[in-house]
């Protein structure tokens, strides 16, 4: 029983002892389990950032990446690539079946594209309006850098959507209105350097005012008269989404009409990248203005610098003899005999399609042509010379998400943004895909169809037989193009 | 009578003495009672069945021949108590006299439902299931030992009313998905939460990168072994003391802490194969016919060269024993597994410890831990390019290996190399103090530490496009320490007819887990496995911190012992709540009443009617709370952007549940019956709610929909025969549930998991699939759409049956079988083998006109048939009636109902003349199948198999060609010394 009781005092004692213990241990904040840490930027954190918009601006750069990722992938829509795979939806090959809910991604996809312009849209208004505003360290550069992108985002949205909102609970805006913030966001980022110019030359022309178009273009040729603005890529973080697609994935999922062929891949590693702004486009610009205007020597001319000027370019040596990087079902023409015309109408050429598989592959890194700058200097015929440009800015821009605007193609607004927005509905402006009357959709991928496809190799295997060399396109876009007089300045 | 620590001392040292020696010598003063506990109408002995001697703390387990020997024994008159799960309490009384032995014989009624059995769960103290409002399932030791399982959540299978436990596939180190009453939760993990000791446990479906379809699970590590009663309750007013994360339930484990008594040592040796369930394998014949035709590999390449007879052994070693005051229970276990598949193994290494000391007669002690480690192989699943089932049954292995011959290909896919650890310590202290008769205090503190490392390794020469290696590193390291302390108190009147129990507690747990990926790429030379050699090495971390706290009360009053009202309630406060949310409140209310003792009926023994309502809650995302901004490298350069967009006002989604049911045993208690009727509505449930892209934010939790599941419970068991030293019983249950999104709170439809939708008036989850369509009234379809299917992943009904046979002592056969039903699942495999124009699915090859839509000409490679779905193609304009597979999902979803022989088991204890030659008290000899015979309403997949994708809301039915869990046959010997 004393044993029992010694016990109990002991207890007692121990209790007495181990609550002091945790007294002191709670006074000292020792043993708080309740605090927890969270590992991510909150705004409370932000707040101690010592130079925030410096902070910022990488975040702007990464997202501007993104965009171009996704925009460039909407030249699936068009005829200058065409789906062979998993990894995008099909259905976005076929413009009429575009949809709300095939643009529903927030990754650097095709699908994303909307989200990925607003994006880079708010997080530049978060940079330019509530965090420069109040940052003493915020230089004119990074303002004006903030502005550049921002602009990058109008323009985007002026050129791929029917319309977007500009703001929470806002209205959809036209091209029209998104064009003109982003010529007043490039007028801003003059100190960003030439590409706001060139930027600002391509808004001009989108909204069809071939003066302040031309005016720019001219700015951007003097100031840097072989200008490469290109947004690079990063191997391990953020890729060229392109790659994927063109290289990576075992189906090479996006595959270019046959007579891009020899313009394919244009980008062949994770890190490569993508032209944002080159002077090319400066001279295809002002040949389009001349060619508008009824000057057809100039347009010429013109046209003859631009190709002059892509031949001088960087090509990519591209080893495409990993048998599983061509594990292609749909008998691509990937012979040189090969000879492509445009549609039933034009004559046959050749030179247009390499052969494939090969380890020492050569193509243009930032603009290739398969225009002959003599004969196009040549040219006396608006409709000839017509033809060229679009084929030009066809080839020339590849893969750097113009097509989609010179089709005349407007995508809708991200299913999101018409769910979420009380002031948006369902049938409004920009809720569905636009396409001008002339563009050919019956039947389903008629851009991208050619003749024969199945029956070109007597089998899909790398050492099946070539049963014809004459491969016949449906449709050539670029004389549609000519035809409906698709320039902005004709418009 | 108190008990000095000298006096414990010296019982050590007499069980030490035991043994070493044999009998324990009896102190002088007391005496020694044993005997022997048998049914009391078929007189087997009945092993397992608690006897503890009243006012003393002496207690034991009787042994496997239902004998058992109280030591130190005061001298005196006593009251012995028998129980055992499933027999009516018996009690008995005896007279010790020093230095003498009483022997005792003690026969058990069985009941066909046990009112007077003791239970923890959800009330805060040991609570007669009399008193229970609420249905709490209640599994013994004697089912978990001998069940050819290794883990808890398969252990459940078939063996909980009311419960759905699918296998994700016959892989190592995956878990089960376990589903209680329904989704209640459109974002969370649906698996209940899990308590050992008390001790509140890591339950992640998702430890490790994804490897195709399959997850690494903890739930895969919480082993069977030395298991003394599983409690589990599945929601309502059952969970409302464990707060904000309990509205998936709750499942308690118990592990043994030993009996007084001389030592036992328990060995067992099992030995057994496993066969691969080849059920939905179409091999070669289907997928390569032209490299069957030309002789170039055999209709049955992957059943001869691919799968194969796996062995495996389980060896396991226990000794347990004690005193009076301190009893102990230690064991180790060795599982070896080589499973079906090339690559596909598995070893589990396993100590448990559990010891219980009464310090003095009021103060006493339980400690346990359990140390597991688990190394196991896994070959890719769920992925057409480097899943070598899946890319051999829908024909791509040649197609995305470029070899030449199947063969080769089959060298190449099974190149990566897929290997995992997992070390995991669950420890838990238990110290008890009855301050008073009426007044009782209880203090545990315990931690569970699990972590696992994952490597997947695709030497060079393996990934498509990748020829240079790669390896990834997924590292996760996750701790968990939890605290409850509780006061209960008790007081009735003076005459007993009315008692109050009362409790009073503080609970709280914290999580900290944190997990690093690493990938390195681009490998100069071939046998290269570490980061230090890949020319590019990226890493990423997340960290995950929760803490939660709150305090329970509880109070039930009893009246006449038959008429019990009770009601409670949890305040809780956690880290994951909205900065304006102080607190939550989880009321819970309950009353049961004996209508038998009131109505006598001769057909009734016990009738109980009963009816609860409670709330518990499900917590809100980790850190979703605050306005993020996230960074990633790029070009060298930390880029923020927006993450999460913040919400001061976010809570717990709350469940209510109603409940009313009634448990019964009939006919001399031949039958038993229980029947639960619910309705739990989980308001402010948390929707992904997304912002206006224009602001550029993502999605944001908030709580605004609001889900509802109501459902019936069945469960039943009889008595068929008990006579004569041959029983023979079986039992059934059966659980149906509707399961509704109710109020969608103003946000559009969203996918939570690829094809699996929530809209407002459909299960959660529910498939919406492109379907073609008719749009121009030809009665042919021209067009495709998403629509909602009308059907939903997750069965909706399911059940088991099982049966039990015992001759005399010695032979008992049983088995269990268990089905579920009402669910679709979606088969990939098929989805892929269309593209190698393999038609795996009848409807297919009875009906679309399968072709790649930008092939000209229209050449239809695939048989049609005008009657079956989806019929005829418009054939209206070119390439109007060219559709692919993605715009005929739904013809990929097939009835997921199934029906599973899952276990058949035969036990032979010899006779005791035979093993004591041997010197031991008891062998066993047995035979055990598992995963026997599969019935289902498809052909062409398993319905029962999750497709777990990784993270949160996990609704499954989704997957490729994937293997059903192997069909397993053992063989083992168990010996008692």
């Amino acid at each position: 029983m004393n044993d029992a009781k010694t016990f109990g005092v002991k207890l007692k004692q121990a209790s007495c002892v181990l609550l002091a213990a945790l007294g002191v241990l709670t006074g000292c904040d020792a043993i708080d389990p309740t605090e927890v840490d969270n590992p991510t930027t909150t705004d409370n954190d932000l707040a101690e950032a010592s130079s925030p918009t410096e902070a910022l601006l990488p975040g702007l750069r990464a997202q501007f990446a993104r965009m171009i990722n996704a925009y460039v992938v909407t030249e699936v829509v068009t005829d200058n690539y065409s789906i062979h795979g998993t990894g995008i939806v099909v259905d976005l090959d076929d413009p009429s079946s575009i949809r709300p809910d095939m643009i529903n991604s927030t990754g650097t996809s095709v699908s994303g594209v909307y989200w990925n312009v607003q994006e880079l849209r708010a997080l530049a208004d978060f940079v330019i309006d509530e965090i420069a505003p109040s940052d003493p360290t915020a230089s004119a550069a990074d303002i004006a850098e903030a502005h550049y992108f921002r602009g990058m985002a109008f323009l985007t949205m002026g050129e791929v959507f029917v319309a977007a909102p500009h703001q929470e609970d806002g209205t959809p805006q036209s091209p029209a209105a998104s064009l003109t913030k982003a010529v007043a966001d490039f007028q801003a980022a003059s100190a960003f350097g030439t590409q706001a110019n060139a930027a600002l030359a391509r808004a001009h022309r989108l909204m069809g005012d071939a003066g302040a178009a031309e005016a720019a273009a001219n700015a951007v040729l003097s100031a840097e008269p072989e200008l490469l603005f290109a947004q690079d890529y990063d191997a391990n973080f953020l890729n060229n989404t392109p790659v994927a697609f063109l290289v990576l994935r075992a189906l090479q999922e996006m595959q270019p009409l046959p007579r891009l062929d020899f313009l394919d891949p244009k980008y062949t590693t994770r890190d490569a990248a993508i032209p944002i702004a080159k002077a090319e486009e400066m001279h295809l610009i002002l040949a389009e203005a001349a060619l508008a205007s009824g000057n057809l020597s100039g347009a010429a001319a013109q046209l003859k610098m631009a190709i002059d000027l892509a031949a001088t370019r960087d090509m990519v040596t591209f080893d495409d003899n990993d048998e599983r990087r061509n594990a292609d079902l749909t008998f691509r023409p990937r012979n040189s005999e090969i000879v492509v015309r445009a549609d039933a109408d034009s004559p046959f050429r050749s030179g247009l399609v390499l052969d494939r598989p090969a380890d020492d592959l050569e193509i243009p890194a930032i603009s290739g042509t398969s225009l002959d700058a003599d004969s196009v200097a040549g040219l006396d015929d608006a409709d000839e010379l017509w033809h060229a440009l679009w084929l030009a800015r066809q080839e020339i821009m590849l893969l750097e998400g113009r097509r989609l605007a010179d089709l005349q193609i407007r995508l809708p607004m991200m299913l999101r943004e018409i769910d979420q927005n009380d002031n948006i509905s369902e049938g409004d402006q920009g809720t569905e895909v636009a396409h001008p009357n002339w563009l050919p959709v019956d039947p389903r991928y008629a851009m991208d169809i050619y003749a024969p496809m199945k029956s070109l190799y007597t089998s899909n295997e790398a050492d099946a037989e070539l049963m014809t060399t004459e491969v016949t396109i449906n449709v050539d876009m670029n004389r549609v193009l000519t035809e409906n007089r698709a320039s902005p300045f004709q418009r | 009578m108190s008990r000095t620590l000298r006096a414990n001392a010296g019982a050590v040292l007499a069980a030490l003495s035991a043994l070493a020696g044999g009998a324990a010598p009896a102190l002088a003063q007391t005496g020694v009672v044993q005997g022997q506990v048998v049914d009391a109408s078929s007189m087997r002995p009945l092993s397992d069945a608690q006897i503890l001697v009243e006012g003393t703390g002496i207690g034991q387990l009787a042994n496997a021949s239902g004998r058992f020997v109280l030591l130190n024994v005061p001298a005196g008159d006593h009251v012995v108590h028998v129980t055992l799960i499933g027999y009516s309490e018996a009690e008995q009384s005896v007279t010790v006299a020093p230095g003498q032995t009483v022997t005792i014989d003690v026969s058990l009624q069985s009941t066909a439902i046990s009112l007077d059995e003791l239970v923890v769960t959800g009330v805060g103290a040991e609570t007669s299931r009399r008193a229970l409002g609420t249905s709490v399932e209640v599994v013994g030791a004697e089912e978990i030992a001998v069940a050819p399982v290794q883990s808890v959540a398969t252990f459940l299978q078939g063996r909980v009313p009311g419960a759905t436990v699918n296998a994700t596939s016959a892989q190592p180190g995956t878990g089960s998905l376990i589903n209680f009453r329904g989704v209640s939760s459109v974002f969370g993990a649906q698996t209940p939460i899990i308590y050992v000791d008390g001790v509140r446990v890591d339950n992640d479906q998702s430890t490790a990168a994804g490897t195709g379809g399959e997850q690494s699970s903890a739930l895969a590590d919480l082993l069977t072994t030395d298991i003394e009663r599983i409690e589990v309750t599945k929601g309502g007013a059952a969970s409302t003391l464990y707060g904000s994360d309990a509205a998936t339930g709750v499942i308690q484990v118990f592990t043994r802490k030993g009996t007084p008594g001389a030592p036992r040592i328990t060995g067992r040796i099992e030995q057994g194969i496993e066969l691969p369930e080849l059920k939905y394998i179409f091999d070669t014949r289907l997928a390569f016919p032209d490299q069957v035709e030309s002789g170039e590999v055999t209709g049955t390449f992957m059943e001869d060269v691919y799968f194969k007879s796996g062995h495996t052994q389980n060896y396991y070693l226990g000794v347990s024993g004690g005193t009076a005051d301190v009893t102990y229970n230690v064991s180790g276990r060795l599982e070896e597994k080589d499973g079906t598949q090339p690559k596909d193994g598995s070893t589990n290494y396993s100590l448990r410890g559990g010891i219980q000391a009464s310090l003095t007669e009021n103060f006493t002690f339980e400690f346990s831990g359990s140390y597991v480690r688990h190394n196991f192989d896994r070959l890719y699943n769920g992925s057409a390019i480097a899943d070598p089932l899946t890319t051999f049954e829908v024909g791509d292995a040649l197609f995305f290996s470029r070899a030449s011959t199947l063969q080769e290909a089959m060298d190449i896919f099974l190149l990566p190399e897929i290997t995992e650890w997992v070390n995991r310590s669950i420890m838990s202290g238990t110290a008890r103090w009855q301050i008073r008769d009426d007044l009782g205090f209880r203090f545990t503190l315990g931690t569970d530490n699990r972590t696992n490392q994952q490597r997947t390794y695709e030497p060079i020469g393996f990934t498509p496009g990748e020829p240079t290696g790669e390896l990834r590193r997924f590292d996760r390291s996750f701790t968990s320490v939890s605290l409850d302390a509780g006061l209960t108190y008790d007081w009735s009147t003076a005459d007993g007819v009315v008692g109050t129990a009362t409790s009073i507690g503080v609970q709280g747990f914290r999580d900290d887990e944190s997990t690093i990926v690493g990938r390195g790429r681009t490998f100069g030379l071939p046998g290269t496995f570490d980061f230090g050699s890949a020319a590019e090495i990226v890493a990423d971390e997340g960290n995950v911190e929760l803490f939660s706290g709150g305090v329970y009360v509880d109070e039930q009053v009893s009246v006449w012992d038959k008429l019990y009202v009770g009601g409670g309630f949890r305040i809780d406060a956690a880290s994951s709540f909205g900065d304006n949310i102080d607190y939550e409140f989880y009321p819970k209310a309950t009353g049961s009443y004996i209508l038998s003792e009131d109505l006598p009926l001769s057909f009734v023994d016990e009738f109980k009617l009963r009816a609860a309502y409670g709330q518990a809650g499900n917590f809100p995302g980790n850190f979703l709370k605050d306005r993020t901004f996230s960074s990633t490298s790029f070009r060298g350069e930390a880029a923020p952007r927006f993450s999460n967009p913040g919400n001061a006002e976010l809570r717990a989604e709350t469940t209510s549940t109603i409940e009313v049911g009634f448990d019964a045993a009939l006919l001399n208690n031949r039958i038993g019956l229980n029947f639960t009727w619910y309705d739990a509505v989980t308001s402010d449930a948390l929707f992904q709610v997304p912002r206006q892209p224009v602001t550029g934010q993502g999605t944001q939790q908030e709580n605004v929909g609001q889900i509802r599941n109501t459902g019936v419970e069945v469960a039943a068991n009889f008595q068929l025969l008990n006579k004569r030293g041959f029983a023979w019983s079986a039992g059934g249950s059966f659980q149906w549930v509707d399961n509704r999104v109710t109020d969608m709170g103003g946000v559009a439809d969203f996918a939570v998991d690829g094809q699996k939708w929530v809209t407002e008036g459909q299960p959660i989850g529910t498939w919406r699939l492109t379907t073609p369509i008719d749009t121009n009234n030809d009665n042919l379809p021209d067009a495709s759409q998403r629509v909602y299917t009308g059907y939903h992943p997750v069965p909706n009904k399911s059940g088991g049956v099982n049966t039990t046979i015992s001759v005399g002592s010695n032979l008992t056969i049983s088995a269990l079988a268990d089905w579920a039903g009402g669910h679709h699942a979606f088969d990939f495999g098929s989805v892929w083998a269309t593209f190698n124009g393999i038609y795996r699915l009848e409807r297919l090859n009875c009906g679309l006109d399968w072709v790649d839509p930008r092939i000209e000409g229209n050449p239809s490679d695939g048989p049609t048939c005008a009657s079956a779905f989806p019929v005829q193609f418009d054939t209206a304009g070119v390439g109007k009636r060219k559709y692919s597979q993605s715009s005929a999902r739904s013809a990929f979803l097939y009835d997921g109902d199934y029906f599973k022989i899952r276990e058949v088991s035969v036990r032979y204890v010899l006779p005791e003349s035979i093993v004591q030659y041997a010197g031991a008290s008891r062998a066993t000899i047995y035979a055990t199948g598992r995963n026997l015979w599969i019935w289902s309403r498809n052909q062409l997949l398993d319905g029962e198999l999750n497709g777990l994708s990784g993270g949160g809301l996990q609704l499954g039915s989704e997957s490729s060609v994937t293997l059903p869990p192997n069909r397993t046959f053992r063989l083992g010997v168990e010996v008692v010394f």
